[in-house]
């Protein structure tokens, strides 16, 4: 996702990842998959509090949609006791499904929102449910902003692309 | 056979599960081929149905047991454990429906294993809700495939009873004919059946007994829950649904999908903070110590209608014509040609050097209060939380905001040592380069002055909040006086860059020295800031911090330097911060620590089992490169991280006994940046007894520490003992109590790799710590 385009003459502004933000496993209810929405304060010159936490929210949504336990998933378990599992290979189970949901959301969250931001959302599965990664690009103009010359690329820093320079 | 890169093959690991599958089918197939005519025929049809299908349903969850994923985690990436590694703890506390439990973290996968997650040595992989590895299925029984291997377990006691019964009923109707062959297999098939017979039912017997406890076979072998309560469990009933109805949870090991890339490309939007500033400034009125960053948050939140009750008086104390007067002169001075750094908002500090300003203390106060608020969005952003977190000066914001705001922070914060400094002269150079870096980020002041009733809610924000900030060089005579020059802009120029680094270092001094009169001031505090009379409700401050801020100067100059120097070395040092962002921990205590810290000078052979330690014990060689490349880039984060140590460190010694707890502020002191005069009163009532997360921010100070040591880091603080804490982690004294700690039956047990051997202490609710002594 990161252009990298170093042009010296002209100012082309390209985004290079900065930094990772990773947003953890809220475990205060068991093992069931949520995620904290505390808003990391990376991310607080970035986005607004309140769209980060509604992704998050409806995220753990999702995940807890996946994992509840009702008719569909006895009629599923059912099911494939009966057919001695080889419905596994035809049809895809109830928390895949809702898995497809998650990933296009991810991806239109991103699309929307986040990396209109320089954000970008990483799909919890990918990391085995465990963080939610959040990147950080920064806007790395070539004309040498103040803060270019930090090579941390502190969000806050690096944040000259917004600003008229 | 042939072992190629990669793993090995091992041929024994299969000679279990294949002695299984031929046992079980061979055996039953003989039963069908040699019994079940003969007992359909005498008795039913139905025989070999039944047995058909029990055998079908047996093979079928053996197959699923065998070949499932049982939840295995992919390893973690780089960049998310980068902070972790070296500094991190080796166990994480998380609180489950109040409980606490411990993750451990796991060298191999680079993660804190989720409850109930457990690494496997044979299969090498961390699975989730681990229960044991099955050598008969040679696989791992885990989360995803638990359900198939317990219903393998019934399904097969159930058809090795009913093979057994009817190769009996056989039997017993040829007594005559027990020489036959058909006779001869049945018996021998019964005999199969016989001997498995009681392993396998005792085996299913347990499972059902750890279903309906819903513990795991780990967790029951391991006796974590004995004596205690299981937070896992969701009673009997919830927890056989749980199992055996549950939706089949999904691979985490998948081939990455090819799916559309979103492209990020600037220039990226920014959140429009106008409308927060109000918000967060009037709630962090000073006053109010917010303990947290969620603490802050939602008394922003709640703060707003005070925000509309607070503006109106605000106004007829302040003088109306002044502000017309400010504006007014606020408009010349930006149209007229200061420096070219001045034309764009520069910082509040700034304004003191303007010809124009300089007669007006006023001007001063209010250019820099509107300058704060005109200031751009990000740093805006950060000010105003920092402000918010700003007042309780012994919170963790402080630890954000280096992360994100480095560059800015850094920016400002050379000249506001020197601002810290009567604000006059000597701080001119410096303020001005900070106020052309500002300058930039500055969005025109004029649309918010155009906001007469919304500024002074700033303005009087701005003056108690600096005076909550961590501007040591205020005096709150200066501040009483809402004219004054130095007030106002000190005040300003320190809210916007206070935060930055010397914000631990000074907010722990603010905390000792003005921690009471803070405190003290009700929230009705804005008047004194507008000028006016409520300055009766601050006495005057009796320390000067002009006289103190020598020595703070230098130290905090000093370690900018150093940060300076350790960020153009690394890329990626906020990766530090990553993490200890997203672990919360309570704010309130972690200032206050450092203070605490500064005190006892007795270091704290508080290892708690670092990481690096015990991967040390494991893996000296490899990780020592890591380490001392990373050195450097934790040395860095070092000088942000104190506040994140001490938070940890608070966390850990929630969990630990009081000696303990002291035992590490006299540790963690002497990592922590110790200005010369910096003396704080210890104020350990606010540690948080339970925090969550707490392990990164601890582990990061920790870890910081020890890796100071391990490479003299170029952190040449004077006053930083960064030397000290390894040897003084040796010469620890059993300040901290342990009981036996449990977590040695988990793992290796850690050598003295590097540093000493390694002690295991366990805390309050079972936690357990490894220390280096």
């Amino acid at each position: 996702m990161a252009t990298e385009v170093h042009s010296l003459q002209e100012l082309r502004r390209s985004a290079s990842l900065a930094t990772k933000v990773f947003v953890q496993r809220d475990y205060s209810d068991g093992t069931t998959c949520q995620f904290q929405t505390k808003f990391p304060p990376e991310l607080e010159s970035r986005i607004e509090r309140q769209l980060f936490e509604e992704t998050v929210k409806t995220l753990n949504g999702f995940y807890a949609e996946a994992e509840k336990i009702g008719g569909s998933s006895y009629l599923e378990g059912c099911l494939a006791c009966a057919t001695a599992y080889f419905i596994f290979l035809c049809m895809e189970t109830h928390y895949e499904k809702v898995l497809k949901k998650i990933s296009k959301y991810i991806q239109e969250q991103n699309e929307k929102i986040y990396a209109p931001r320089g954000l970008l959302l990483t799909d919890p599965l990918e990391r085995g449910m465990r963080v939610i990664e959040i990147s950080i690009y920064e806007d790395r103009c070539s004309s040498g902003s103040s803060s270019s010359g930090s090579s941390s690329s502190s969000s806050g820093g690096g944040g000259g692309g917004a600003g008229g320079r | 056979m042939p072992s190629s890169t990669g793993k090995r093959f091992k041929p024994t690991k299969y000679i279990p599960v294949s002695t299984a599958a031929a046992l079980l089918v061979g055996s039953t197939t003989l039963f069908f081929v040699f019994t079940c005519p003969w007992l359909t025929k005498a008795i039913s049809p139905a025989i070999p149905v039944y047995n058909g299908l029990v055998f079908l349903f047996v093979l079928a969850n053996f197959s699923m047991a065998t070949f499932m994923d049982p939840g295995v985690f992919p390893r973690a990436d780089e960049d998310e454990d980068k902070d972790d590694d070296f500094r991190a703890p080796l166990y994480k506390n998380v609180e489950i429906k109040g409980i606490q439990v411990r993750m451990k973290w796991c060298a191999t996968c680079h993660f804190y294993r989720p409850p109930r997650c457990s690494h496997c040595s044979v299969c090498d992989n961390c699975v989730e809700d681990f229960d044991h590895h099955c050598p008969w299925v040679n696989n791992c029984i885990g989360r995803r495939n638990y359900r198939y291997f317990f219903l393998f377990l019934l399904s097969l006691s159930t058809h090795m009873v009913g093979v057994f019964t009817f190769g009996l009923i056989f039997v017993l109707n040829h007594m005559e004919k027990l020489g036959a062959a058909h006779t001869t297999i049945t018996m021998a098939v019964m005999c199969v059946a016989g001997l498995f017979f009681i392993p396998v039912i005792g085996l299913t017997g347990f499972h059902i007994v750890l279903v309906a406890r819903g513990r795991t076979t780990n967790e029951q072998v391991t006796g974590k829950f004995r004596g205690g309560v299981n937070p896992f469990t969701r009673g009997c009933c919830g927890n056989v649904e749980h199992v055996l109805c549950s939706p089949l949870a999904p691979r985490y090991i998948v081939e990455p999908k090819k799916k559309q890339a979103v492209s990020v490309k600037p220039p990226f939007l920014r959140p429009d903070l106008s409308e927060r500033q109000i918000t967060v400034k009037i709630s962090d009125n000073g006053i109010q110590a917010n303990l947290n960053r969620s603490k802050s948050k939602i008394s922003l939140e709640g703060l707003e209608d005070k925000s509309m009750d607070v503006q109106p008086p605000l106004p007829p104390k302040g003088d109306p014509s002044k502000y017309s007067e400010l504006k007014g002169q606020l408009g010349t001075s930006e149209e007229g040609g200061l420096s070219p750094k001045l034309i764009s908002p520069p910082t509040p500090a700034m304004y003191k050097y303007r010809p124009a300003f300089s007669n007006n203390p006023k001007v001063h106060y209010h250019a820099t209060a509107d300058q704060i608020t005109m200031q751009e969005g990000h740093t805006q952003g950060a000010l105003i939380e920092e402000d918010g977190r700003s007042l309780d000066y012994q919170s963790e914001p402080s630890l954000d905001i280096p992360s994100y705001r480095k560059s800015s922070l850094h920016k400002t914060y050379q000249s506001s040592p020197l601002q810290i400094d009567s604000f006059a002269i000597n701080s001119r150079s410096l303020s001005l380069k900070s106020a052309g870096r500002r300058g930039t980020d500055k969005v025109p002041l004029h649309p918010m002055k155009s906001e007469g009733a919304a500024s002074t809610p700033y303005k009087s924000i701005f003056s108690p909040n600096s005076l909550s900030n961590r501007n040591g060089s205020l005096s709150y005579d200066s501040l009483l006086n809402p004219m004054s020059p130095s007030g106002r802009k000190c005040i300003a120029h320190s809210a916007v860059s206070s935060v930055g680094y010397h914000s631990p270092y000074l907010s722990a001094k603010m905390c000792h020295l003005r921690g009471s009169e803070l405190q003290r001031q009700p929230p009705q505090s804005f008047s004194p800031v507008l000028g006016g009379p409520a300055p009766h409700q601050r006495d005057p401050s009796p320390v000067r911090y002009d006289n103190l801020s020598k020595t703070i100067m230098a130290s905090i100059q000093e370690r900018k330097e150093m940060e300076e120097r350790e960020k153009l070395l690394h890329s990626h040092p906020d990766s530090v911060f990553a993490d200890s962002g997203v672990y919360d921990t309570p704010s309130s205590y972690s200032l206050q620590q450092v203070s605490t810290l500064s005190e006892d000078p007795r270091s704290m052979a508080m290892r708690y089992g670092s990481r690096d330690n015990l991967m040390a014990a494991t893996s000296f060689s490899t990780r020592n490169p890591i380490l001392q490349s990373s050195v450097s880039s934790l040395s860095s984060a070092m000088t942000r991280a104190p506040r994140t140590s001490t938070t940890s460190l608070q966390a850990d010694l929630a969990n630990n006994n009081v000696q303990s707890h002291q035992a590490l502020q006299g540790r963690v002191s002497n990592g922590s940046y110790k200005s010369p005069g910096h003396q704080v009163p210890s104020s350990p009532t606010g540690m948080p007894r339970s925090p969550s997360y707490g392990g990164p921010k601890a582990v990061s100070f920790v870890n910081t520490v020890e890796i100071t040591e391990v490479q003299s880091v170029g952190a040449q603080r004077d006053d930083m003992q960064l030397k000290t804490p390894h040897s003084k982690i040796n010469g620890q004294p059993k300040g901290i109590s342990r009981l036996g700690s449990t977590s040695s039956s988990q793992g290796t047990p850690v050598s003295p790799a590097r540093h000493s051997s390694v002690k295991k202490v366990s805390g309050v609710g079972g936690t357990t710590y490894e220390i280096s002594v």
